[in-house]
């Protein structure tokens, strides 16, 4: 379980997915069969922090944990090494916001649980 | 005799800054409160609503990281006065960010002045040799209660530095330092308490200017050097008034000031406060200049630094953003914007 928890962890907070060793695809989140070779051979491997924005909307509904942050840009990211990121975009300017803009990863609260649980840290990118 | 200061000079070998992209002109605050005019500074530096200490020390410290080229921290402490959680570390939080396991981590808390503290005991570490490199945060998401003036100055951010063996990466050495306190009651928050109090005649002259004037005279004594030996020197930065004037007190002028000076920009970051000074400061130093740090905390106490600037400042400028970027790339807010982020406003 700890070891898991780790895992989890190390995927939220430093956007760690996974390498093919057979024919170096890469994949975020993890996955533990090469969906290009079929080998199993996944190696840890932290993703790189930039990309660019593929497609992007404007949350106005609040989802269960996320209702003292509407309205919220909701965007799928391609990192340059070509894994797909579905993230917050923050701290960015509206007019920024936009398909092909360049973003980078940052780490930030990603959900409170009430005034006495746990605080849950995770990935959002900004407009760089 | 009271000197501090290792038998292996350690060394900054990386730093980071952050400022987090939300300003608040203190107009806002007085049109709400007094119904009119501005603080003591133009505008104060805000968190967002998912940002608290241990998302803007990440941000710094993957900086400072970055630029020190290490892969391996034997030490990872922040120094803050708002930990996200009264009982569970920052630090661990920062460290598993960073990929950091086998390391010593902690908290360390001072008021203003927990960032320094931090310096000083890496230095202390990698100096005795039971470390290689570690790293030190100060860095704040201070609240003052609304309306009370501490709310014009109270404000978020910090910096980070990665302190290692001085050699050819070292972008300044730190080559002294000395520590004064005393039992002064300033300014405190006790446990489950939202906002802290303060006695405002307590302070300026008894516990600001006696503590850093004490710190920084030991350090002048104790080494000889006298004001006009430093081409910068940065004090903490409670608002813009304090660190001009403990400065004309000890023999400063305006020129060696003014750049680590971010108050009336961003406000009072706490224990990030004067951190952030020596990045802004370290932005622009030149190998063979010559650096006084002085930070202060309520409660009371002072640390002063002399650094020495190296010629690893030249390789490594540029490869983290710069204090005057991130004060470029902000966005005013109004008053209740900043109630909603700040936890003042409930849907
Ligand atoms: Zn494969």
């Amino acid at each position: 379980m700890a070891i898991q928890s780790w895992r989890i962890r190390d995927r939220y907070y430093r956007l760690v997915g996974s390498r093919c060793a057979s024919c170096g695809a890469e994949y975020f989140p993890p996955v533990y069969r090469c969906r290009e070779c079929g080998s199993d051979k996944m190696k840890d491997k932290e993703m790189p922090k930039t990309g660019r924005i593929v497609t992007y909307t404007q949350l106005h509904e609040p989802l269960p944990g996320f209702e003292a942050q509407v309205p919220f840009y909701l965007a799928l990211v391609e990192l340059e090494n070509g894994a797909r990121v579905l993230t917050q975009v923050v701290d960015s300017p509206d007019e920024a916001v936009k398909t092909g803009a360049k973003v980078k990863a940052t780490v930030r609260r990603a959900k409170v649980e009430g005034e006495s649980g746990q605080i849950i840290y995770g990935y959002k990118f900004i407009v760089a | 005799m009271y000197l501090m200061q290792s038998k292996n000079r350690a060394a900054i070998l990386g730093y980071g800054a952050y400022i987090p992209y939300y300003r608040l002109p203190t107009t806002e605050i007085a049109r709400v409160w007094r119904g009119g005019g501005s603080g003591p500074n133009v505008e104060k530096a805000v968190a967002s609503m998912d940002e608290d200490t241990v998302t803007m020390a990440i941000e710094a410290a993957r900086q400072a990281v970055a630029m020190s080229g290490l892969d391996s921290l034997g030490a990872v402490f922040v120094g803050t006065e708002s930990k996200p959680y009264a009982v569970k570390p920052t630090s661990t939080i920062v460290a598993q960010a960073l990929g950091q396991h086998h390391t010593l981590a902690a908290d360390l808390e001072f008021a203003c002045k927990a960032g320094t503290e931090a310096i000083q005991v890496i230095t202390g570490l990698v100096g005795s040799g039971m470390i290689q490199a570690g790293l030190a945060i100060g860095m704040d998401t201070a609240q003052g209660r609304p309306g009370d003036d501490l709310e014009y100055t109270a404000a978020s951010g910090g910096a980070a530095y990665v302190i290692g063996n001085k050699g050819e990466g070292a972008i300044a050495v730190i080559d002294c330092s000395t520590s004064f306190v005393s039992d002064t009651g300033d300014f405190w928050r006790r446990a489950h308490e939202k906002y802290p109090r303060h006695l405002s005649r307590f302070t300026g002259e008894p516990a600001y200017f006696y503590h850093i004037e004490n710190a920084v005279r030991t350090l002048f004594e104790e080494t000889g050097h006298k004001p006009g030996d430093f081409t910068y020197a940065v004090f903490h930065q409670p608002n813009p008034r304090f660190p001009v004037e403990v400065a004309t007190r000890l023999g400063f002028t305006m020129d060696q000031i003014k750049t680590g000076l971010l108050n009336p920009m961003i406000g009072n970051t706490y224990s990030g406060s004067s951190p952030i000074g020596l990045a802004a400061v370290l932005d622009e130093a030149k190998p063979g200049d010559k650096i006084l740090l002085a930070s202060f905390g309520s409660g009371a106490g002072s640390d002063a630094f002399c650094l020495d600037v190296k010629d690893g400042i030249t390789k490594k400028r540029g490869k983290s953003p710069t204090v005057k970027s991130m004060l470029q790339r902000g966005t005013r807010i109004d008053y209740s914007t900043y109630s909603k982020f700040r936890d003042k406003l409930h849907k």
